[in-house]
């Protein structure tokens, strides 16, 4: 399951046959994977395994870290991932092997890399804070890298365990009675988000026509919302007497919708234009009221001189002097309007029936930060989307090959599990808005965490340690006994 | 999707005539099944016999049962309340059906006839047993979620319907009409295990044959009760559930019947587990002692003796169910 993003980075052998058809047949050719295909022929997350040593001092200081991790990212491709992920390991090696099969390749999948290091290292944090007898949350602080706008964990950690009641955490191992144990967990993540390149084009016309153009995407994000709200918020004017027009080569040169870029890329080009379409606007209209165009503002519907709002014209009215030809202006994407680089802590409440190895996800609470909030609504539901998307890496989501034939078993979403409404939980976002930092993406950083975090409550809940995913009742069911046995090494 | 013949017969004699050609016919009910194996190359009829329009009642049988049509929706099964008063797990298993949609479109007979949910026998790139082929792929392959009992072979699949285990539970007879006239089935003898003749079809049923009612008994003087095991909360297959019907004299168990869905290729009797209930009081100890005796015989396959663990779980829950002892 990849997804509009990452996955559709490159045109894959079907799209470049899409388009050949097409040229052939001199018109155009519409392609269509089902969902058979779609699972089989699109590719996947590389899988990640790791055999990893770490040292550890009494008082909770992390010394070293060793790993070896070995992953498959299909015939002759990558699979590297971060590791380890965010704390510091003064002193580190790491070794890292690509194992090539004939299974499919790989593709930009939810955060390239980084669940996979995240849960790695975050499975590690609890059995090491267990080793030292630490708080998780406290050891994990005690190991964090400096903090920086684009490192915020401490404080997160910190806000997260108030919010969510970390205090009524109990120590590895529910001690309630009965097969249901309840338990509580936590991860870091950062990402980058950075963005570049984008162009725009405005239109203001005489009757107050505003149409704001550029090649970006929306494939769910809410692109399309917020190009307009920051065209209209920059002239003054409503969301609704903006029209974007996005999704068409046609129009000027916007990048991908990957890696978290999107927001960061798009946005400033909107902004840098919309401005110069306004200053155009501005100088047009500077006459009639007797001011400079530097000294109007547009704010509420209105062009006014500043300080003096009833010295001005409604935008229908000022709009009446652009003439016959329009404002028409180009513009890109410039720097300070954006940043790279966030942070997030997710914490996760999760019940296990020891009985049956079933887990359920009760409660998340993600913080997350992504610069300037462009608007609330869409970022938050980034933020579920991550989540819930996560909590299906979590628990359910396996692309099980047939190991005789090598076929995938399960390509369709009857036998590929996914969250259904009934699995996902009560999900907290906290945003923490950092407008100095311009605008940052924030379409996988919410995802990364989650899993690690709901293993770790897994743990917390039944005292058995699982250090794969997903959360197969198999696999708890298996960890249960393996720790009634004398436990993991 | 192959072309196909869509027949709408007035009545079940019409249905089962209809079934009669030289080609291949398929009954529809709801359609849940059916099309998703035409549409993923596993069928191909010829024709397709549209059920629907049969029996869709429930109505009392002389002696204080239930006679209930095929075409039934499951929805209107779960809200029956005289079904859900007389035959509780039978409610308490409609409800965990799909989903609402599910329930709404897909009926009784659908349920108890749909094929096999393995993930070998749907995909077409697999040509098992199933399909007329010479192997079962779960045997060395991915088997986490076939059976766990009567796995004598050719095939190890689960059956698929979760109302068939406790219409086998209440002993229902299941109605079937063919081209030769009507005969009454009891449900514990519809459903087969495979051997290498019949491994074709999971039940009793011959190609002009439809299933017209299931007609249950009165329940008498029984505790029942129902618990089903699922990965995912809402539309999943269940990886283990039990009906049990226990026959009371007082607070002893006098008799019982306990059937255990998902873990064998037909709903599974535990005649250990029975024995393990028959004489004792009914109470949480009697639930775990009989869970016990349930998979004391299980035979799991290389990659599901988690399962053995569930069904085990799935039967002292379904007894404590029986027993008003809160599960969980």
């Amino acid at each position: 399951m990849g997804g509009g993003f990452g996955s559709k980075f490159a045109p894959d052998s079907q799209g470049i046959i899409c388009a050949q058809l097409a040229k052939l047949a001199k018109a155009p050719v519409k392609l269509m994977l089902d969902r058979k295909e779609e699972h089989l022929d699109t590719g996947n997350r590389p899988s990640a395994t790791a055999h990893i040593r770490a040292g550890v001092t009494a008082d909770g200081t992390l010394t070293a870290f060793d790993g070896q991790s070995w992953g498959t990212g299909g015939a002759g491709a990558p699979s590297g991932f971060p590791l380890p992920y965010i704390y510091n390991f003064p002193n580190r090696k790491r070794t890292h092997k690509d194992v090539y099969i004939n299974a499919g390749q790989q593709r930009a999948m939810r955060a390239p890399g980084h669940p996979q290091g995240c849960f790695l290292t975050e499975i590690l944090m609890d059995e090491l804070a267990d080793r030292v007898k630490m708080d998780p949350v406290a050891f994990r602080v005690k190991n964090l890298p400096p903090a920086a706008p684009n490192a915020m964990w401490a404080e997160y950690f910190a806000r997260g365990a108030r919010a969510f009641g970390w205090d009524k955490r109990h120590a590895t191992g529910d001690p309630a009675p009965g097969p249901i144990k309840t338990g509580m967990g936590v991860s870091a993540h950062r990402w980058g988000g950075a963005g570049r390149g984008s162009k725009a084009h405005m239109d203001i016309t005489s009757d107050g026509g505003v149409v704001i153009k550029c090649g970006t995407q929306d494939i769910g994000t809410g692109t399309r919302t917020i190009v307009a709200i920051v065209a209209a918020e920059t002239l003054g004017l409503p969301v609704s007497a903006v029209k974007p027009e996005i999704g068409d080569s046609t129009l000027p040169f916007s990048g991908g919708s990957g890696g978290s870029t999107t927001a960061a890329s798009a946005m400033p080009a909107i902004r840098v234009t919309s401005v110069m379409a306004r200053d155009a606007l501005f100088a047009k209209v500077a006459p009639t009221l007797g001011s400079t165009a530097e000294n109007l503002v547009a704010e509420g519907g209105r062009i006014f001189v500043k300080g003096t709002p009833s010295k001005g014209l409604s935008w229908k009215d000022a709009c009446k002097l652009i003439g016959t030809e329009p404002i028409s202006v180009d513009g890109q994407w410039e720097d300070g309007l954006s940043g790279s680089g966030t942070s997030g802590v997710q914490f996760a409440e999760a019940s296990v029936d020891i009985e049956t190895g079933i887990v359920r996800v009760t409660r998340i609470l993600a913080i997350q930060d992504c610069g300037l909030i462009v608007d609330k609504l869409t970022a938050e539901s980034q933020a579920y989307g991550g989540v819930i998307a996560a909590i299906n890496f979590a628990l359910f989501e396996d692309r099980i090959l047939d190991r005789v034939t090598g076929q995938m078993v399960n390509p369709n979403m009857e036998m590929y599990l996914l969250a259904g409404m009934s699995d996902v939980p009560k999900i907290d976002i906290m945003l923490n808005n950092m407008p100095e930092r311009g605008v940052i993406g924030i379409g996988e950083p919410p995802t990364v965490s989650t899993a690690s975090a709901i293993a770790n409550a897994v743990r917390n809940a039944t005292g058995a340690t699982i250090r794969s995913l997903p959360l197969h009742p198999h696999k708890v069911l298996a960890a249960i006994e393996q720790e009634k046995a004398g436990g993991t090494n | 999707l192959k072309a196909f013949a869509y027949v709408n017969p007035a009545n079940e004699r019409e249905a089962v005539a209809a079934l009669k050609t030289d080609g291949i016919a398929m009954v529809i009910g709801g359609g849940q099944d059916l099309l998703a194996r035409m549409k993923d190359y596993i069928d191909s009829p010829d024709r397709v016999v549209n059920v629907k329009g049969l029996d869709a009642a429930i109505a009392p049988t002389p002696d204080g049962g239930l006679k209930i049509g095929s075409a039934v929706k499951i929805i209107d099964l779960f809200e029956h309340s005289q079904a859900a008063k007389l035959y509780p797990a039978i409610n308490a298993a409609a409800i965990e059906i799909g989903t609402p949609q599910i329930r709404h479109q897909g009926t009784v007979g659908g349920n108890v006839n749909q094929r096999p949910r393995c993930w070998y026998y749907r995909n077409e790139e697999f040509v098992c047993f199933k399909k007329g082929g010479s192997r079962c792929f779960a045997v060395n392959g991915e088997n986490q979620y076939h059976a766990i009992f009567g796995n004598e072979g050719p095939s190890h699949i689960v059956h698929p319907s979760s109302l068939a285990v406790p219409f086998v539970a209440y002993g229902a007879k299941f109605r079937v009409l063919g081209p030769n006239g009507e005969r009454e089935i009891a449900a514990a003898d519809y459903f087969t295990l495979p051997t290498l003749q019949n491994v074709l079809k999971e039940n009793v049923l011959e190609d002009e044959d439809i299933l017209t009612h299931v007609i249950l008994p009165a329940p008498g003087n029984v505790k029942s009760g129902h618990y089903e095991v699922r990965y995912k909360q809402s539309h999943d297959w269940p990886l283990a559930f039990t009906t049990v019907v226990l026959t009371m004299s007082g607070n002893t168990i006098a008799s019982a019947r306990v059937v255990l869905g998902a873990v064998a290729p037909i709903p599974w009797r535990s005649k250990t587990a029975e024995a393990a209930l028959t004489g004792k009081p009914l109470n949480e100890q009697t639930a775990a002692a009989a869970g016990e005796a349930a998979v004391r015989e299980a035979k799991p396959m290389s990659g599901n003796a988690y399962k053995v663990q569930i069904a085990k779980t799935a039967v002292k829950r379904a007894i404590m169910n029986a027993a008003g002892i809160k599960t969980v």
